[in-house]
């Protein structure tokens, strides 16, 4: 049976940094990258020579070459152009935005062509593919991907896309803390409620799980996907740029792209700093050219002090989220055996502080905040293919992270299946028709927590005709959503009088059409993607 | 290999993912599910298979029978049950395997377990359940439970009414009646009040009881109210306004139809600037009788300090009218008169 040794691995695609891990021998372990490093940069870049650069070398050329250089990607995945989320991303990222064909998704200008951001994500889990299939000596065809819990159904499908650009078939698309509390408790046969406290890069995540014989049971999940560690840097480059600003009559660094990158990279570096030292030095020489084209000069002193007190909101945010998750599981404080902090921002002192208070209890620090996404990947892809090749063989059981349903008359939102639904899960509502002799009903499956449809995610719709004609209100319309233990929706609609039935598998669109993700594979598969080491720019 | 091959020994032995097993070696007892169901070619061995079709054809039944427990079991033992069956039912555990049908099954399996490992750990709607499903006999034991209560808590209050008696409800009532008269001539009307009354609980249907039990409050009340009325006085002299003012209202309030308390109780209310309670106590005197001097006169001078000067002059006249010795009614009707003319 030559495929009980196929290796799969298990990849956390982060905000500012990815992983990847396998099972190796038994035990996951997280794979070092081509430059022996344990974290790549979820950086894409075009060089000007035209080389496409991924990881630490498109990090390092940033500076340089700001407009073409492509990080938080993962902030713009799966989102549709014009929303809340893209608008605020247009305002401070350094690359141009623009909308794809049909006008609803993202495209990334880099190297002067247009990329949809699956692709972008695309080329950063090929370069942690090759460097698996490096280290492990052999091709790697399937990976789990974890995603934040809050991701909604497009943004796991444009995921997904992104592994299938990539050569990679996703055997599931994990959350991310549930995958932490994997990693953390495999192999150690724990019987309690566990909080993953997870804040990365871009998103606050915070999951409940009970955890029993080897069951991963998630009871409930919640946060934010706009607050996370470049909230943080953000607060520092703006506090950091008015002082200067104030300094020398008015000229702000902002608002030029290769100081503003400089200055974003040393913020990032003094907020690391920070959660060691007292105080950290910002050291920016030449950084812009002053009124008499006399460059001008950057060199303070940041205290974890002014850190705090520049982000004290931030850090409030994320308990006020822990507090609501909490609530909304029906899970009291005290009940709560263990704390688990996931995510680089954890690493702040203050952060780790708020979590200890709120909960009463030491968060643990057992594991790597950073590498633990990754391992909990690992094992989870391991125990869907080779289960038998693990020590223990652990069993997820994820729930909805967002309120599914459809959309009544007057255009509101009714929740078929609330939030923190155990999947798999099947449930029925009845729904009658709203005009007199009504032949057909249009059913369109949302996403989301608002009550007003238009401002839920559009999953996907279709017409179930054939009714009989009746007065309103006189015609009974079953409609039942189905999820499957992958995570795959179908709504089927059924008149109990007529016995007409229609249904679909919803797939969330990820933005990219069937054809053109088609389109992009075969493209991959002439030669490409990431360069190697060797190229780097001087 | 793929456990596809499984298949092909059916009627074998159970153990599937092992090599060659001899086709056809022991014959197997009936099947008492779906031949054909059995016989779809999926990587799952025979045992499991036909487990998953014995648990889907229980679905429909209660939650207890589909975690394997008896009814009325605890959340914890639903929690641990459902632990077991999902490890051993959720398809992922069987990824990377050929399902066809058993995909759907184990779903169905799956929802069916959670459904009742959501409902079964809510304590309060695993008691609703529990009386909800229980079996006939089940029920009948529950309502045979009840009603021993009931007849249990029966005896219980009858035996303690026995040993409250010597030698019957009778004689005990007797007993108190005697007791409630002798402390009414004593002058202890509450001690009377209490055996008159604790009488007329023992034996309701007798009107004497009840004529002696009310008199006795009756008494009791007017002793009340006197002591009541004494003491305001004594307060009053030593200035005690506020004092003297609660104890009238507790006199008044002990007997409502003693004139005077209500009369005194309206003076010192139009003294603290209580207007209003003033008249009303004042109007109370008034209804109770009509022609007193002393109730008329309340009622003028409250009526006065209102501001309402044609009926307070109405009722100081029908005060002096009754009585031409009461000064402070002249007064005040000298005083509105001039007014009047000023």
């Amino acid at each position: 049976m030559s495929e009980t040794r196929e290796p799969v691995i298990g990849i956390d695609l982060g905000t500012s940094n990815s992983a990847v891990a396998a099972v190796v021998d038994g035990q996951p372990r997280v794979i070092p990258n081509r430059a022996g490093l344990l974290l790549t940069p979820s950086i894409v870049a075009v060089s000007r020579n035209g080389k496409r650069l991924v990881g630490g070398i498109a990090k390092r050329q940033a500076i340089t070459n700001a407009e073409n250089t492509v990080h938080a990607a993962k902030r713009l995945i799966g989102r549709r152009w014009g929303s809340r989320e893209v608008e605020d991303a247009r305002e401070v990222l350094p690359y141009e935005l623009a909308p794809g064909p049909d006008g609803h998704d993202v495209r990334v200008r880099m190297g002067g062509r247009l990329y949809p951001v699956q692709e972008i994500s695309a080329l950063v889990l090929a370069e942690l593919k090759a460097d698996a299939e490096a280290f492990l000596g052999e091709p790697v065809k399937k990976a789990v991907i974890t995603v934040p819990a809050y991701f909604n159904d497009g943004q796991r499908q444009a995921t997904k896309d992104a592994g299938v650009i990539a050569g990679l078939e996703v055997l599931r698309i994990v959350n991310e803390p549930t995958s932490a509390a994997l990693a953390y408790g495999f192999g150690r046969q724990l019987e309690k409620k566990v909080v993953v406290f997870d804040l990365g890069g871009g998103t606050l995540d915070v999951s409940i799980l009970d955890i029993g014989k080897d069951v991963y049971d998630v009871v409930g999940v919640g946060g934010d996907t706009y607050l996370g560690g470049e909230d943080f840097d953000r607060r520092l480059v703006d506090f950091v740029a008015g002082a200067f600003a104030a300094e020398h009559g008015g000229i702000d660094p902002r608002k030029d792209k290769m100081a503003l990158q400089r200055l974003k990279d040393a913020c990032e570096k003094a907020k690391c700093d920070l959660s060691e030292l007292p105080a950290a030095a910002l050291s920016l020489p030449f950084l812009v050219a002053g009124p008499e084209g006399k460059a001008l000069h950057l060199e303070r002193q940041l205290t974890r002090e002014e850190l705090e007190r520049l982000t004290k909101d931030l850090v409030d945010r994320c308990i006020e989220v822990t507090d609501k998750t909490l609530r909304d599981a029906g899970v009291r404080r005290a009940e709560v055996a263990e704390v688990l902090l996931v995510g680089g921002m954890t690493r702040m002192p203050r952060v780790q502080a708020a979590v200890r208070t709120y909960f009463g209890r030491e968060p643990s620090r057992g594991v790597h905040p950073e590498e633990v996404v990754a391992l909990g990947a690992a094992i989870q892809a391991q125990a869907l293919v080779h289960p038998e090749q693990l020590a223990a063989e652990p069993l997820l059981l994820d729930v909805t992270p967002q309120h599914l349903g459809i959309m009544v008359a007057g255009g509101y939102f009714r929740t078929v299946i609330p939030r923190n639904t155990t999947v798999p899960t099947s449930q029925t509502h009845v729904f009658t028709t709203v005009q007199e002799n009504q032949t057909a009903v249009r059913i369109a499956v949302l996403q989301g927590a608002s009550e007003r449809a238009v401002e839920n995610e559009l999953l996907g719709e279709f017409v179930l005709s054939g009714i009989r004609a009746a007065p309103r209100g006189a015609v009974e319309i079953d409609v039942t959503f189905d999820i499957t233990a992958d995570g795959i929706l179908g709504v089927a609609a059924h008149d109990r009088e007529t016995g007409q039935r229609q249904s679909i598998n919803v797939t969330a669109t990820s933005g990219l059409s069937h054809d053109e993700l088609e389109a992009i594979v075969k493209q991959r598969d002439a030669p490409l993607p990431a360069a190697p080491v060797q190229e780097e720019e001087p | 290999m793929t456990l596809g091959g499984a298949i092909d020994k059916l009627p074998g032995p159970p153990e599937v993912s092992g090599g060659r097993a001899p086709v056809n070696a022991t014959p197997l007892p009936p099947l008492p599910l779906e031949e054909a169901d059995l016989r779809e070619e999926v990587d799952l061995p025979l045992d499991l298979r036909r487990e998953i079709l014995a648990l889907e054809a229980r679905l429909p039944e209660t939650m207890w029978e589909v975690l394997g427990l008896p009814w009325n079991a605890s959340a914890t033992q639903a929690r641990a049950a459902y632990l077991d069956r999902i490890r051993q039912f959720h398809p992922d555990r069987y990824g990377g395997r050929r399902l066809g049908s058993f995909k759907g099954r184990l779903d169905r399996i799956v929802q069916r377990l959670t459904e009742a490992r959501d409902l079964l750990t809510d304590e309060r709607r695993r008691e609703a359940y529990a009386r909800e499903t229980a079996a006939p006999e089940e029920l009948a034991r529950l309502e045979a439970r009840r009603l021993d209560e009931a007849l249990r808590s029966e005896e219980r209050r009858a035996r303690l009414a026995r040993s409250a008696s010597l030698v019957g409800t009778a004689t005990r009532a007797g007993e108190l009646v005697r007791r409630g008269r002798a402390a009414l001539e004593e002058g202890r009307h509450g001690e009377a009040a209490n055996d008159f009354l604790t009488a007329a609980s023992l034996d309701p249907r007798n009107a004497e009881v009840r004529q002696l039990a009310r008199q006795a409050r009756e008494k009791q009340a007017a002793q009340q109210g006197r002591a009541n009325a004494e003491e305001a006085e004594k307060l009053e002299k030593l200035g005690q306004l506020g004092a003297a003012r609660e104890r009238w209202s507790e006199a008044a309030r002990l007997c409502p139809a003693e004139l005077r308390y209500q009369v005194e109780c309206a003076r010192l209310a139009r003294r603290h600037g209580d207007l209003e309670e003033a008249r009303r106590r004042a109007e109370t005197a008034a209804q109770l009788a009509p022609a007193d001097a002393r109730a008329q006169e309340a009622l003028g001078l409250a009526l006065a300090a209102e501001g309402r000067a044609l009926e307070a002059k109405r009722a100081l006249r029908r005060a002096l009218r009754a009585d031409g010795s009461l000064e402070e009614a002249r007064e005040q009707l000298r005083r509105l008169r001039w007014r009047f003319f000023g």
